[in-house]
């Protein structure tokens, strides 16, 4: 299924960049994301708690960033396996300048299967949907004011949940060694981009 | 919202949000399913069960409204495996087809003859007047009532 | 043994009924997910857009399904299920709206949760956004076609068909006397006291599907189920659990919502329900009966029909899953029991923005005999002749049988009338209502200030269409008798009626016998129950069926006494030598005997083994033979065979009010032979009632913009035990079928058939007004009346 979208940044477009190629802030800002460990060039390990109507669960994978234009574009390539399916996903996301903000679009192409793929391709879609918004607002936030590591260290909710789902998660230990290990890189990532 | 129902002299205890139908509640919370639902807005009478001995739509009430009050439903009506008079007489009387809106009838045509024992012909038909049948025409309903009543 | 076959015994199966212990759908599945659909507000739009966002917040929610959802042939429209040559524009609707909808309470999406009242809640959240189209909304809207239902079909016709025999053009020139006639018959539907179901579970391990559905047919459901899901049908099972009436609305297969909750259970690896509610059973089944017709006819001094012609529009809805059965009915069924000279027919079916319409319980005759009786009263009225001379002088007669009209029936076999007495047929319903006497009843009345009026219908059916149905018998080492058959059970009393079919050819204890309907495990050939044919079909096959088995018992108990088969008798479900007590041997023993075995599994079976029974050089089952005692057999005939019936009424009209009243009601029916007098007759109460409900209370009112505006039993009028009779005046004529080993005709559709003809021909015959109408309120007798007046 192809999800398509785009969102507003208020940051130029090399502080965007950057944020986007920091794990902190995508550990962050990815909703539900429990763990994004660093594996290898643009390679991470994620772990997410995701859920569509009942079918929440923990799923674990690799995201896989490339074909890097530096303030331009970049692709991601992901793929997660839980109990209650797959989720397989690349994405072509573009960044523009619009008068001193970011204009960022994605283009998305999702597989899913296994239980996860018998709710509804409108269902999905439409998770997906909010939780690309969500993520785009939580990086905005991280942006426009909010310290990150105050959002690290508070963790943040699952953007989508439904009223079956279990209580918030708060981000364990791992996720901030994690998230450290992120800054790390991403300030190596940030180096090379300069 | 916890609810307590005695049905067919058996206490029930439920949770159930307070929207949940009488119908719903017996139906799918306490598994009697003896009791149909026909139309859901009060019309057909196949619902109709006895709280604390009167014929009520099911279909109308809310659980939560009948909290710790007696009902009485079609698996109530037999007495040790013993079909009763007026179970008996739809049996002898063909007064059944589908048998969906039969349940309905038999509560019914039960607090009936226990308020009119000797019931004349237009009290039978006055009796049932406002339960729906679609396939026995009503004739041997009818029937069954005068002989569930007795000589 | 008394014979069983004929007799009035109680039904066996009614105990679970009176007890609350049946098993109808929704009693079924308690752990299912439950389902509801979100449904077309519109009766003609474009879907723009379905937007689900606001269902995620409902707790309980698991899946939202729309069209992107179906895959492979599910995204295919639903099967149009009896093609004809003439519906040459057939349309069947998609599973869930694809670009458009075309009748209110098309399924649009639907929602899978934990249970129904969460499901209802996340579907009223889905926020679907149409183009609303103009709608087409009745015959005459149809017919002008200013604006068409489906962009492909020129004039909103699907089909156009005409029969004729004779030169009718001719005769009606030629006609000493000619009339016309305007008629009408307004929409009305089945409305069982238990709406839709289904019920569906999937197996992952296996691949296996399990459906139960409240249906008319398992075989179809299971056949159409496995071609749009794409699955083996031996890896599907359809059952029908207890089903709470038909009349023919639950005959129409795949429902959308039996494809998709199968699907959806597929999908979700979880058992998952759909219960229909009263409200959307209005919308999203089937209704029938709307027909217009122009009648032109011709007849000499007699009143004897040189010529009749004529013409009709049929309604038939937003779609055609059931092809122009209907008005193939209506076409062939218009004849009765009359011989016209030349005869010609010719129909429209018409789409418009409305619920489909299928068949229910009559099936285009109820318009058919209304059309031909109220033409049978006009002509007497015109010549100032007896209403049932008239009809005298139009009848077959039964040493014309077989009698051959050279028209096409709806089982694509000849309209060949096999047998029937309608003159003994009518000489019975004069004397039942007491039509010679009736003129002093209706002066007495009038010296009181009433005014009564008698009326008179007659008709004949085509019962027990085919293809086929079969039966199953087996004998179990226990004695007990296990009969199954295809077809399914809505309230006939096959349990019972069946039963004491095998009772009398095996010559076992009713008690022994249990029948099983409608399960695919259990017998998977067979077409379904409607068209008043389970008697005939089913009862012929378990007939033929049981025949075998006793035809085998007798030769394996034969060898097993030393006697000869012509000497022995089944009695109480022992063989015996006649004449010989003390040499038999019981049934549950020639059973154990018909299967050699080399493993005893019980003292008894040890009659069975290898070192005990058995002749050493010859094979154990011989090549003809097969092992165990059971039989299977089909019935399938040549055509329908045709039962008929009267029926006249006497009615009473307030001078006042225009109440109408219904002093008598009487019947006579020939169905052939019958197997259970009682069960007929609780057929005929109920299709007179469903007869009353059409002639007087029951239409669908939908406005212009297609809006169904009595969805509802507070609004949709449906007879109550004060609309019906006191009392039914039932008399029978048995001209046997020779068309099946039973001679029985089919019994379940005869109630209703005439109703609106003789409640027509009554209350014109007490108020002098034309009817021309139906249904007829006391407020439209009133308005009739002050035309009628205001006329003269």
């Amino acid at each position: 299924m192809k999800i398509a979208g785009e969102a507003t940044l208020h940051a130029p477009i090399d502080r965007v960049w950057q944020a986007l190629g920091d794990p902190a802030v995508l550990a962050s800002a990815i909703p539900g994301c429990e763990r994004l460990e660093p594996a290898g060039p643009g390679t991470y390990l994620m772990t997410v708690t995701a859920g569509v109507a009942s079918t929440e669960g923990t799923y674990s994978g690799t995201v896989r960033v490339y074909d890097r234009q530096p303030q331009s574009s970049f692709a991601i390539n992901a793929n997660a396996a839980g109990v209650p399916g797959t989720l397989g996903t690349d994405v072509r996301v573009r960044l523009s300048e619009v008068d001193g903000s970011t204009l960022v679009s994605y283009d998305a192409d999702a597989a899913v299967g296994g239980l996860i793929g018998g709710v509804g391709l409108r269902l999905l879609t439409t998770v997906l949907q909010k939780t690309a918004d969500e993520f785009f607002a939580a990086v905005d936030n991280a942006l426009t004011g909010n310290a990150l590591t105050g959002n690290a260290l508070t963790g943040k909710a699952p953007a989508v949940r439904l009223a079956e789902a279990p209580a918030p998660r708060r981000f364990p230990p791992g996720v901030l060694v994690g998230a450290a290990a992120g800054f790390a890189l991403g300030a190596i990532w940030g180096r090379r981009v300069r | 919202m916890k609810v307590r129902l005695v049905v067919n002299g058996v206490p029930h205890d439920a949770d159930v949000p307070a929207r949940r139908l009488l119908s719903d509640c017996l139906r799918h919370d306490l598994r009697l399913t003896g009791t149909h639902v026909g139309c859901e807005h009060g019309v057909c009478g196949a619902c109709t069960v006895l709280l604390d001995g009167r014929p009520v739509r099911s279909c109308l009430l809310l659980a939560v409204s009948v909290d710790g009050q007696e009902i009485t439903t079609v698996e109530g009506l037999a007495h040790d495996g013993a079909l009763s008079p007026v179970q008996q007489a739809f049996a002898d009387c063909h007064a059944l087809q589908c048998g969906f809106c039969t349940p309905g009838f038999l509560t019914t045509i039960t607090a009936g003859l226990r308020d009119n024992p000797h019931p004349t012909e237009e009290d039978a038909r006055e009796m049932i007047a406002g339960n729906l049948c679609r396939c026995t025409g009503y004739q041997n309903i009818v029937a069954a009532v005068l002989k569930a009543a007795g000589p | 043994m008394t014979q069983l076959f004929g007799a009035p015994i109680p039904r066996r199966e009614d105990r679970r009924f009176l007890t609350g212990a049946a098993g109808f759908l929704d009693d079924l599945g308690h752990d299912a997910l439950a389902v509801a659909l979100v449904r077309s507000p519109h009766a003609h739009a474009r879907l723009v857009d379905i937007d689900v966002s606001g269902a995620l917040d409902v707790a309980g929610l698991i899946a939202i399904y729309t069209y992107d959802d179906l895959a492979g042939a599910l995204a295919e429209p639903l099967p149009l299920l009896i093609p004809h040559p003439a519906l040459t524009h057939g349309r069947t609707a998609y599973a869930l709206a694809r670009d458009e909808v075309n009748h209110v309470g098309e399924p649009v999406a639907m929602v899978v949760a934990r249970d129904r009242y969460l499901a209802e809640d996340a579907a009223e959240r889905i926020v679907v956004s149409y183009e609303p189209l103009p709608a087409v909304v009745g015959i005459e809207a149809a017919r002008r076609a200013d604006r068409l239902v489906h962009d492909d079909v020129p004039g909103n016709v699907g089909a156009n068909d005409t029969q004729a025999y004779g030169d009718v053009d001719a005769a009606l020139a030629s006609a000493p006397h000619r009339l016309s006639l305007d008629l009408a018959v307004e929409r009305s539907a089945s409305t069982p006291l238990e709406t839709r179901g289904v019920l569906a579970e999937w197996d992952t391990e296996s691949g296996r599907l399990r459906i139960w559905s409240s249906t008319q047919t398992a075989t179809g459901l299971r056949a159409a189920v496995a071609a749009k899901l794409g699955l083996d049908l031996t890896n599907v099972e359809v059952i029908t659990p207890d089903i709470g009436g038909g009349f023919g609305v639950k005959i129409v297969h795949p429902w959308p919502e039996e494809l998709l909750v199968p699907m959806a259970a597929r999908a979700l690896g979880r058992p998952v329900k759909f219960t229909e509610d009263r409200g959307e059973h209005f919308v999203a089944a089937a209704h029938e009966r709307a027909q217009l017709h122009h009648v032109e006819v011709g007849f000499d001094d007699e009143g004897r029909i040189v010529g009749l012609d004529v013409r009709f529009w049929h309604d038939h809805g937003a779609y055609t899953p059931y092809g122009v059965i209907v008005p193939i009915v209506t076409s062939t069924q218009l004849l009765g029991p009359y011989k016209p000279g030349a005869y010609r027919v010719e129909y429209d079916s018409l789409y418009t923005n409305t619920v489909i319409v299928t068949p229910y319980r009559g099936a285009g005759r109820p318009q058919a005999a209304f059309v031909m009786e109220r033409t049978m009263d006009a002509i007497a009225h015109e010549l100032g002749i007896d209403r049932a001379a008239v009809r005298e002088m139009n009848f077959i007669q039964p040493d014309e049988m077989p009698y051959d009209f050279g028209l096409t029936f709806q089982d694509g076999r000849p309209l060949r009338y096999d047998s029937g007495d309608y003159p003994a047929t009518l000489e019975k319903l004069k004397k039942l209502v007491g039509w010679d006497a009736f003129e002093v009843v209706r002066e007495a009345a009038r010296a009181e200030g009433r005014r009564v009026g008698i009326g008179l219908a007659c008709y004949v059916e085509g019962t027990g269409v085919g293809p086929y149905e079969g039966g199953h018998v087996l004998i179990e080492t226990s004695g007990k008798v296990k009969v199954a058959t295809g077809l399914t059970t809505q309230g006939q009393g096959h349990q019972t009626v069946f039963a004491q079919i095998v009772a009398d050819e095996l010559g076992v204890p009713i008690s022994d016998i249990e029948v099983v309907t409608g399960d695919t495990r259990r017998f998977p050939y067979a077409v379904g129950t409607f068209a008043s044919r389970s008697a005939v079909m089913s009862g012929s096959a378990i007939a033929l069926a049981a025949r075998n088995v006793r035809e085998k018992a007798l030769r394996v108990a034969a060898e097993a006494l030393e006697a000869d088969v012509g000497d022995l008798e089944i009695v109480e479900g022992v063989v015996r030598v006649k004449g010989n007590p003390g040499a038999e041997i019981a049934l549950g023993t020639v059973a154990v005997l018909s299967n050699p075995l080399r493993y005893a599994f019980d003292e008894a079976s040890q009659a069975a083994t290898q070192f005990v029974v058995g002749d050493p050089d010859k094979p154990p089952v011989a090549d003809d033979d097969e092992p165990g005692l059971e039989g299977r057999d089909y019935y399938s005939p040549p055509h329908a065979t045709f039962a008929n019936g009267m029926h006249a009424v006497i009615v009473e009209t307030d001078p006042d009010t225009a109440e109408i009243r219904i002093l008598k009601y009487a019947v006579v029916h020939d169905c052939g032979n019958l197997i259970n007098p009682r069960i007929v007759e609780g057929q005929i109460h109920g299709g007179v009632a469903q007869g009353v409900g059409g002639a007087l209370y029951e239409r669908m009112a939908y406005d212009e913009q297609g809006q169904l505006q009595n969805a509802s039993f507070m609004d949709f009028l449906m007879p109550y035990v004060t609309e019906v009779p006191h009392g039914i005046d039932i008399d029978h004529l048995e001209t046997p079928s020779p068309l099946n080993p039973l001679g029985v005709k089919g019994a379940g559709e005869a109630g209703v058939i005439p109703s609106a003809a003789v409640f027509a021909s009554a209350i014109e015959d007490a108020e002098g007004v034309r009817i021309t109408s139906m249904p007829i309120s006391p407020s439209e007798l009133f308005e009739l009346r002050r035309t009628h007046e205001d006329r003269r």
